[in-house]
Formats: structure tokens, sequence, C-alpha cells
């Protein structure tokens, strides 16, 4: 286990000062993992959703396809890196990829929906490096997470020019 | 793995930046890629901190230059404030956790040392050039953070420049994706 210091440190930060920044969104709770196969776990399993969340976008609105192909190979290039850090940290692979998600509910609005896996899928690398303890394989997640960032920031313009035309 | 050295053009920027702000010779080497890892130990990580203090308040003298200056076009500024508090936030994180490691932290960088620049898209390729030294900085040096809490820090600091960096891309035209 990580322990609960990470945690911690972060919430007597908040005592500290008027950390409005880490206050913003959930950071200030964020989760421990408790080693790097469940770090990779997760991120295999959030990646997937945002994925599927992103064919899905993609079938039915054909604006959003070049984006959608530049973001799954993104995914794709992460899968490699991962597969090294396994391979580096001597882990099993991933589990085969299981049924495909179900649809999202029918009242989310699938930009919606999508941001928020693409947040959990960004917030699982954050949380997740301090359980790594392998500087190569922190740098390589980090650079995923370089990316994910990036891909967040275009959701959040593409989220701010939809209510802008409302 | 991936280079952790930076392509050549972007790296003499954050170079001068670096150096501008009175960056260690020790993470200098790294950022330059003539290091391949700092010692680890307590000191990386107050060298690091100091690293990153030095390019936040230079960030946040930048914003504060653009504010006072008018120099951020109207429809921007909820972007520019949204940014300056990010960078005040990691700047305060970051002083916290390196006074609890016993380091001082580095003095503000003065306003007046700002180059000056044009209204509008000038004062943007200013913003977004700090912004990319600071990603930069943070995603050649984020592995070699030896403390957990600190590391979790910076990734979530790394995740707000990556923002920063996105909108002012995205701003200037350039591509995002």
């Amino acid at each position: 286990m990580t322990s609960e210091s990470s945690r911690r440190t972060l919430l007597r930060g908040l005592a500290l000062a008027p950390f409005l920044w880490l206050a913003r969104s959930r950071r200030a709770e964020s989760r421990d993992y408790s080693s790097p196969a469940e770090v990779l776990g997760t991120i295999d399993s959030l990646e997937a959703d945002v994925a599927g969340r992103l064919d899905a976008i993609a079938a039915t609105l054909a604006s959003a396809r070049p984006l959608a192909t530049s973001f799954l190979a993104d995914h794709a290039r992460h899968r490699r890196v991962r597969a090294t850090v396994r391979e580096r940290l001597r882990l099993a692979g991933p589990p085969i990829a299981g049924p495909p998600k179900p649809a999202p509910s029918k009242g989310e609005r699938a930009l919606d929906g999508l941001r928020a896996a693409q947040e959990a899928l960004v917030y699982a690398h954050a949380e997740g490096l301090p359980a790594i303890g392998d500087p190569a394989a922190v740098d390589g997640l980090a650079r995923n997470m370089i990316d994910l960032a990036r891909h967040l920031a275009v959701i959040d313009l593409w989220l701010e020019a939809e209510a802008a035309r409302d | 793995m991936t280079d952790r050295t930076l392509p050549g053009t972007r790296r003499e920027v954050v170079l001068g930046l670096a150096r501008a702000a009175g960056v260690a010779p020790v993470v200098l080497g790294l950022l330059e890629g003539t290091a391949q890892a700092l010692p680890r130990g307590e000191s990386s990580d107050i060298a690091i901190l100091s690293a990153a203090l030095a390019l936040e308040n230079q960030a946040i003298a930048i914003y504060d230059h653009g504010s006072r200056h008018n120099l951020i076009p109207a429809g921007l500024r909820h972007y520019a404030v949204e940014f300056r508090g990010d960078h005040l936030g990691h700047r305060d994180t970051q002083i916290a956790v390196l006074e609890e490691r016993g380091g001082k932290a580095p003095e503000a960088f003065a306003e007046s040392a700002v180059r000056s620049v044009a209204a509008g898209d000038d004062w943007i390729r200013q913003a977004l050039t700090i912004e990319i030294a600071a990603q930069d900085a943070y995603g050649a040096l984020i592995s070699q953070i030896r403390t957990k809490d600190y590391l979790l820090s910076a990734a979530f600091i790394l995740v707000d420049e990556i923002r920063h960096m996105t909108v002012w891309r995205r701003v200037l035209g350039l591509k995002i994706y």
C-alpha cells in the first residue's frame, strides 16, 4: 500500500493555506493505489471506456472523426508504453478485453460523459505515478499523461464552444 | 522508454528561461540532456522544487504584467485569471513542500524584469512560451522526484500546465490534436 501519506499531505496543505487550486476538483481526495499492477489495470479499463465513448461520438458526428482518430492513435501508442512498463516491472499482461461497455445512459450528454471519463483516465495516471516506484516507468506513464491531459483540454474547449453556441 | 531530452530550439527556450530564473546547474544538466538522472535523495527534490518555483514565479509575473498593462484581449482574460490562479496554487503548494523539507523558497520574479511585448498575440505567445517551458520542465523532471507526496502534486501541476498550453495554442490557431 502506498499508505495514506499522499492524501494526508494534500489535506494538510489544504489546511495550511487557501489552496483553491487543489480544492477545485476531487484532487483533495486522491486515490491511493497499492501496486503498479493496480494502476495499470485501472488505466486499461478507463482507457477502454474513453475509447468506447470516442467511437460512439465519431459514429454519429462526422466532424468528430479526425479528433477521435488522433486520440485513439495516442491510446494505441500508450498501450505499447504500458506493455514496456509491465515488461520492465515483470508484471502480467493486461486481461483480454471483455464485452463492450454498455452505452451511456440516455440522460447523459455524450460529450459530458466523454469529459468525465477522460478526466478519470488523467487522474488515474496522476494518482498512480507515486505507486509505480521505478523512474523509467514513471517517465513513460507521465508522458502518456501529458497526451491525455491535452485530450482533456481539447474536450473542455469543445464543450466551451458548444456552450457558446447554445 | 521515451527520450527525456527536448528538441533543439524548444530546449534552448526552456533553458534560457530556466537560466534566467536561476535554476540549479544539476537540474539544468537534466533539462539540457547532459545528465541522465539526479542523485536519488532529498536534495534532488529540493533542487527540483526550487527550479519549479522559479518558473512558477516567472509565469505569475508574466500574467501580472499582462493584466496590469492591458495586454490580454478582453475575451481571453478569464483564461488569464484562471491560469494565474493555478500558478499561484502551484507556487504555494510547492513552497509548503519545500519548507517542510527545510528548503528556502526563491525570491519572486520581479514584474519589472518581464520583457515588454505588444498586446494581443504577442502577449499570448509570451504566455505560451512560459507554459511550454513549465510543461517541458515538469515533464523532464517528474520521474526524478523521490517523495510520493511531491510526485502526486507535480503530476497534477503538470496536468494544469498542459491545459494552459493547449488553450493558448488553440487561441493562436496552432495544432492541438
